[in-house]
């Protein structure tokens, strides 16, 4: 490269039998540094550097800004919102939103509440996801094209589309006319009642208005009716009637298992209603068919498609069976992919409005979406900045709302990106 | 004799193991077809007949009674109404289709950019990743409901001396600084493009709040490529640049496919999208039931066919590195 360099040989010397010294000339500090650090190589691999770094951090600030003013403006006192030199940095620091929010709105009940409904349906989803996903990904059977094509396509209808239908789906909840066939509300078998199969008319003799056959209900129906197993005493009046404490009376039996407060079903003619209870949600999950559950399904297809096969077929030559190897072979393989779709699902759920909005639609049972717009009565004011007041106590409400998810988070992100990198997603 | 016996005994034992063969096969079908029985059961249970029952709704008038509801059949009324007597339904649904067709190559571009950042070896790697992924994990449902209603974040903004401005107007500042608009009319690239350009930079806080997904995916496609392809590629001589348009462009060609795909049926039932709040609005209107059952029908339709194209036009561009099974 520099010319006073190949001028000049180096100097072998022999220091002793085995090892040799070599001297050459090297050219002057200063030329060396130019070399290196004066090239279109090095400066364009700075200029590449300090341009991703800039990028780096400024997209960081985007994604970062909005928690900090929410975070500015959750511990700022009333007056600082209508003092004009205030903008980011509070001059009367206080905690009473979080105070307030905290006792008057029933935080903690709906802390609760949301973390039963989280934690039940993202352990759900993750392991009926990760079956369905496997199915897709390692077996070739008829139809799998046409039932993956179902999944993109309950990917496809926004919940939206269904929302009306699914309310009344739970509100009046009943599998294949199963309640309506034990509250005699009539046995439907291809759109005929045949509640009233083998049942004997009343005759009446015309002329004298005597009864000669009294009515009988059909044995179908009278068959039923003894089979009546879903009314039972309230536990509470002692009276039979159709409300039914049903978890009560389950966790009198069973033991605890859910908070009992909330659960109580009303059967109806049409139906039962669930809603107001955890069963819709999971009933859902169960499925395959809760928030956003056809992307975990491609997650887990295109995961496990990357896993070799050859790990499988060992263990199919040792004797195992298909579902034994998914459970002992692939699922401990796959723990950073099952921690990203736990993660996605729990905090998904977590802030999600529409199920939570539409399976609790009464005001007893308490979630910490529906705290969102509330405002506590001690800090409701009339003053010039309350409408900024009110907004502030709304990112407040937010920011409390997410503050699980953010530890959460912080354990857990390392996992996201390595269960995602590990799916080698080729087709 | 004896080479007889053989043979038939050789075909014995091959038409034995032929048919292990075929009960083996049908042993895996089977067990795939147990894997996804889930899905299959509530499909036919639970969310069948909610689609179908949607579809019925929107052709029907509804009353909801104590206990009990009744349909009543009346054709394409709702169809009608949605279209013809409401007034901003159709404007509505224009400009979400609008909002849609700028949102695609603005979400594909960015997060295939940023991938491609966060798949190099840098400092601070890992919390950039973090960083980058807090969106997909916070922003979402109510945090986006409550953004939106948000009117602190914009009182922040206005330069009242202290703070100069969120990364939004930062963004824009920047670019009207530069003369970004100047220089690209200088280039003479049309002004659409410089539209877009100004306008994404503009939206820059909604795509990069959207994109998360979308980049995990294509790091996943990334890192999908054998690093034996690139070290080849090096040893080639090729640049970065070129390695960049002949191996990553090509392998990721699915991913953005994908991600297309995800990108559209994510925007449009995303709660804040335009036509999805207006149809939630009707829905929470008396009498609206039936008419936002048959409204959001009418915008699957036109999003599925949204959908089609764009799977139909991408795929033909999609390289495939092996054949699929």
């Amino acid at each position: 490269m520099n010319a006073q360099n190949t001028e000049k040989k180096p100097v072998v010397k022999r220091e002793t039998k085995n090892r040799i010294r070599v001297d050459f000339d090297r050219s002057p500090l200063k030329d060396r540094l130019k070399a290196r650090f004066l090239n279109f190589y090095f400066l364009s691999r700075i200029v590449i550097w300090i341009f991703r770094l800039v990028l780096m951090v400024g997209i960081s600030y985007i994604v970062l800004y909005p928690f900090l003013t929410k975070i500015a403006g959750s511990v700022m006192a009333p007056e600082d919102f209508v003092d004009v030199t205030v903008r980011l940095i509070p001059k009367h620091f206080t905690l009473d939103i979080y105070r307030a929010i905290a006792s008057e709105l029933g935080y903690w009940t709906a802390f609760r509440n949301t973390f039963i409904l989280s934690l039940l349906s993202a352990i759900i989803q993750t392991m009926i996801c990760a079956l369905i996903g496997y199915g897709f990904a390692k077996f070739k059977f008829k139809g799998r094209n046409i039932i993956f094509l179902l999944v993109i396509l309950t990917m496809i209808i926004p919940h939206q589309t269904l929302r009306l239908s699914m309310y009344m789906e739970f509100r009046f909840f009943d599998v294949l006319g199963i309640v309506r066939l034990f509250k005699g509300g009539g046995i439907q078998f291809f759109g005929h009642n045949i509640k009233n199969l083998g049942a004997i008319a009343e005759q009446i003799d015309e002329t004298t208005g005597e009864v000669i056959k009294e009515a009988k209900p059909g044995w179908f129906a009278g068959f039923f009716e003894k089979l009546d197993i879903l009314k039972f005493t309230n536990p509470e009046t002692g009276e039979k009637d159709n409300t039914l404490r049903l978890f009560k009376y389950y966790i009198e039996r069973r033991g605890r298992l859910v908070p009992k407060y909330r659960m109580q079903f009303e059967f109806s003619e049409a139906g039962v209603n669930l809603t107001n209870t955890y069963i819709p949600m999971v009933l859902l999950s169960l499925g395959g068919l809760g928030f956003k559950n056809g992307l975990y399904i491609f997650l887990f297809r295109q995961f496990f498609r990357g896993i070799p096969d050859e790990l499988e077929e060992s263990a199919y030559i040792d004797g195992s069976g298909t579902f034994r190897t998914f459970v002992r072979i692939i699922l401990p393989n796959s723990i950073p992919m099952l921690i990203t779709v736990f993660l996605f699902s729990f905090c998904w759920q977590w802030t999600d409005e529409f199920y939570t909005n539409l399976f609790f639609p009464s005001d007893t049972v308490n979630m910490l979406v529906k705290l969102v717009g509330k405002i506590p009565n001690s800090l409701k004011t009339d003053y010039a900045g309350q409408e900024l007041y009110y907004s502030a106590i709304r990112n407040t409400c937010g920011l409390m709302i997410i503050f699980p998810l953010v530890i959460i988070y912080a354990f857990l992100q390392r996992f996201l990106v390595q269960g995602i990198e590990q799916s080698g997603l080729a087709n | 004799m004896t080479t007889e016996m053989q043979q038939s005994e050789q075909v014995v034992s091959e038409k034995k193991k032929r048919r292990k063969i075929v009960s083996l096969d049908r042993r895996k079908a089977r067990a795939g077809w147990f894997f996804i029985l889930p899905f299959v059961i509530g499909f036919v249970i639970i969310y069948l007949p909610m689609m179908l029952e949607s579809i019925q709704f929107s052709f029907s008038h509804l009353e909801i009674g104590s206990g009990t509801f009744t349909t009543t059949f009346v054709g394409f009324e709702n169809y009608r109404k949605a279209f013809l007597e409401d007034p901003e339904y159709a404007q509505k649904l224009v400009s979400g289709l609008q909002r849609l067709a700028f949102d695609i190559p603005a979400i594909i571009i960015f997060s295939l950019f940023m991938a491609i950042m966060l798949n190099q070896k840098m400092v601070g790697r890992g919390v950039f990743r973090a960083i980058f992924f807090i969106p997909v994990i916070l922003s979402t449902g109510i945090m986006e409901s409550i953004s939106a209603m948000d009117i602190l974040n914009s009182y922040m903004e206005e330069s009242g001396g202290i703070d100069d401005g969120s990364g939004t107007s930062a963004a824009t500042q920047l670019v009207s600084s530069m003369d970004l608009e100047r220089l690209f009319s200088n280039m003479k690239v049309g002004t659409e493009i410089v539209e877009y350009v100004t306008t994404a930079i503009n939206n820059i806080y909604d795509i990069v709040n959207r994109s998360g997904v979308q980049m995990l995916i294509f790091l996943s496609g990334l890192q999908s490529i054998s690093p034996a392809i690139y070290e080849s590629c090096k040893i080639d001589g090729a640049t970065a640049w070129e390695t960049f348009w002949k191996i990553t462009f090509p392998m990721i060609t699915p991913m953005i496919l994908v991600n297309a795909v995800y990108t559209v049926i994510d925007s449009f039932t995303s709660e804040n999208n335009t036509v999805m709040a207006y149809i939630s609005r009707i829905y929470s209107q008396a009498g609206g039931m039936e008419l936002s059952a048959a409204m959001s029908w009418i915008y699957f339709m036109i999003v599925i066919a949204i959908v089609g194209v764009i799977a139909a036009v991408l795929s033909a561009f999609v390289f495939y590195q092996r054949k699929s099974d």
